[in-house]
């Protein structure tokens, strides 16, 4: 059980976000209140389209707010981004295809000057034996790994991940998230997780905050009371199933 | 379309191979090089079809000539051609050099120049709605029209064979440069940026290698382009090259010469675009081009 102390890692008030897309502005976020505490883990639900790339985007620092506050580690986004101190993974990995396993893993250290013992990495992810393998040479689990052991090189307090697992198939899903929870219960990295699986939200996170759409804006908060690390028949429990039930009565039916 | 063989090597299981800098985008992955000895066999099979084409054609035109009694000056017979070729290797040898070397500096101007004003381009929209359609008027003037102009403007020397090489070769770098600089993958681009990378460190690690595969097609569009540009000045100066041989030889109506002239380029042609798809070979074995099919 993770207990919110310090200061968050993640605090956003009143944010909204109109894009100026071709077919007129487009209201994307308004209103979004969202906190993601020390070490905590928290996964955002919603339909396809409410904005949740756009909230991680923002969070990231890759995308000018129009309105409200956004804090991250104590700074701006653009603070965090500019230190360094945010990793990133996406459902496309976008590794570079012409550098080796090895090579991609040390892409963030180069980028950012930081040290890190590269194989130590992917030793942590699983893949040690596949270094100087090439990512067109791996399997799409296996390039995820990569893409996680990248945005942990250099060591980020935050990591942001938008459906990560999401072109995965279930076993190679819950065993991503499993290995995700194992990283995360040594390291306390805080997490902001983005996914479509209910399943999976309730499987990892402290915390599973619901958005709707049209404008995006977060319409629940459930705190996941379940005991860590998570027991492999967790999803057989009456009270998986019942936590299960609440984010998709929290969704209000939509998918 | 693969002139060189293995390209099915790079889709085969990589051994643990001595490259720890294999990092870099330009080292050859374990699995090329593991693979280069049956490649030759592979070789083989590939030039097998095209060179017994070649040489049936050639019989049967040697043949027809011979058998119609086609006069010389209108269709030499092969045979004829080569013995054009055998009379004076070293004139067609010494030709050849200069042609090659215009052919040459020119592609480095034109295809040179081409990607740096890409890389300008490709980094601001004004800019690139600004200058494409300066870039459109070198494309469409004609190289007949420059030609004679700039033998009038920098003499009989080399510079006017360089420069129609470069116009020549300037406009197909530049459009394909500017998409393959613009065609990162946008998960990329945003890991990197989430990173805080400068615009430098985008450019090296990630447009930069992302366009190889966008200017390498284009250098081998534009390596007979450039023979063509220094054999068309060539032609008009009339003072070196193969252009010159060209030129004394319809003169004379010397077909054989001319036929000979011909050859020689067409060899020149297809050394610099083998040499091209060599380095694409080495150098792409990680994009779709260059895995299976
Ligand atoms: N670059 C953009 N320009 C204009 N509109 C955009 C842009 N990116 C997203 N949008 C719009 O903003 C809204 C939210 O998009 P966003 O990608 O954040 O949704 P999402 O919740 O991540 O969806 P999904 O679950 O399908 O990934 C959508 O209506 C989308 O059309
Ligand atoms: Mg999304």
């Amino acid at each position: 059980m993770t207990t919110v102390i310090g200061v968050p890692a993640v605090r956003v008030r009143g944010l909204s976000h109109r894009y100026r897309g071709d077919g007129g502005p487009l209201l994307a976020l308004a209103g979004v209140e969202l906190e993601v505490g020390a070490g905590e883990f928290v996964a955002l639900v919603g339909p396809s389209g409410c904005g949740k790339s756009t909230l991680l985007r923002v969070v990231a620092g890759l995308l000018e707010v129009s309105g409200g506050a956004v804090d991250v580690l104590a700074g701006s986004a653009t603070a965090a981004r500019a230190g360094h101190r945010v990793g990133l993974v996406t459902q496309e990995p976008g590794l570079l295809p012409w550098r080796t396993v090895a090579g991609n893993i040390a892409l963030p250290l180069e980028v950012t000057g930081a040290r890190a013992d590269v194989d130590a990495l992917l030793a942590r992810v699983g893949i040690a034996a596949f270094a100087r393998y090439h990512p067109h040479e791996l399997s799409g689990g296996m390039r995820q790994r990569v893409a996680l052991a990248r945005a942990l090189a250099h060591g980020p307090r935050l990591l942001l991940m938008d459906e990560p697992f999401g072109s995965l198939d279930e076993f190679a899903r819950e065993a991503m998230g499993r290995e995700l929870l194992r990283i995360w219960e040594r390291d306390r990295v805080s997490v902001l997780f983005v996914t479509h699986s209910i399943r999976e939200a309730v499987l990892l996170a402290d915390r599973v905050l619901v958005m709707s759409a049209a404008p995006g804006r977060i319409v629940a908060e459930l705190p996941v009371h379940l005991p860590r690390p998570r027991p492999r028949a967790l999803d057989e429990t009456p009270e998986f199933a019942a936590l299960l039930h609440r984010v998709r009565e929290a969704l209000g039916g939509a998918p | 379309m693969s002139v060189l063989a293995g390209r099915e090597a790079a889709g085969g299981a990589p051994e643990p191979g001595d490259l720890l800098e294999g990092t870099e985008w330009v080292a050859a992955p374990p699995s090329a090089r593991s693979r280069a000895r049956p490649a030759f066999g592979a070789a083989l099979r590939i030039a097998a079809p095209p060179l017994l084409a070649a040489a049936l054609a050639l019989t049967l035109w040697e043949a027809w000539v011979r058998a119609f009694e086609v006069r010389e000056y209108l269709v030499p017979a092969p045979s004829a051609v080569l013995r054009a070729l055998a009379a004076d290797p070293a004139r067609y040898l010494g030709a050849a050099r200069v042609t090659l070397a215009h052919a040459l500096g020119g592609l480095a101007v034109g295809a040179g120049s081409a990607f740096l004003l890409a890389v300008v381009m490709a980094h601001s929209r004004p800019l690139e709605r600004a200058l494409y359609p300066l870039a459109i008027l070198v494309k469409v003037t004609p190289v007949v029209a420059v030609a004679p102009l700039f033998l009038i403007w920098f003499g009989f020397n080399a510079w006017p064979k360089v420069l129609v090489a470069a116009l020549i070769t300037f406009f197909p770098m530049l459009v394909n440069a500017v998409t393959g600089l613009r065609s990162v993958e946008p998960a990329a681009f945003d890991f990197l940026r989430a990173l805080d990378a400068s615009r430098w460190q985008l450019f090296w690690k990630l447009r930069l290698p992302s366009s190889l595969p966008y200017v390498l097609a284009a250098l081998r569009i534009s390596v007979p382009l450039a023979v063509i540009g220094a054999v068309v000045a060539e032609w008009f100066a009339a003072d070196t090259g193969v252009g010159q041989i060209i030129v004394i030889a319809n003169g004379e109506l010397d077909t054989p010469t001319l036929f000979a002239a011909v050859l020689v380029l067409a060899l020149i042609g297809v050394t610099l675009t083998l040499a091209i798809a060599y380095i694409e070979h080495r150098v792409l074995f990680w994009h779709e081009s260059s895995t299976g099919v």
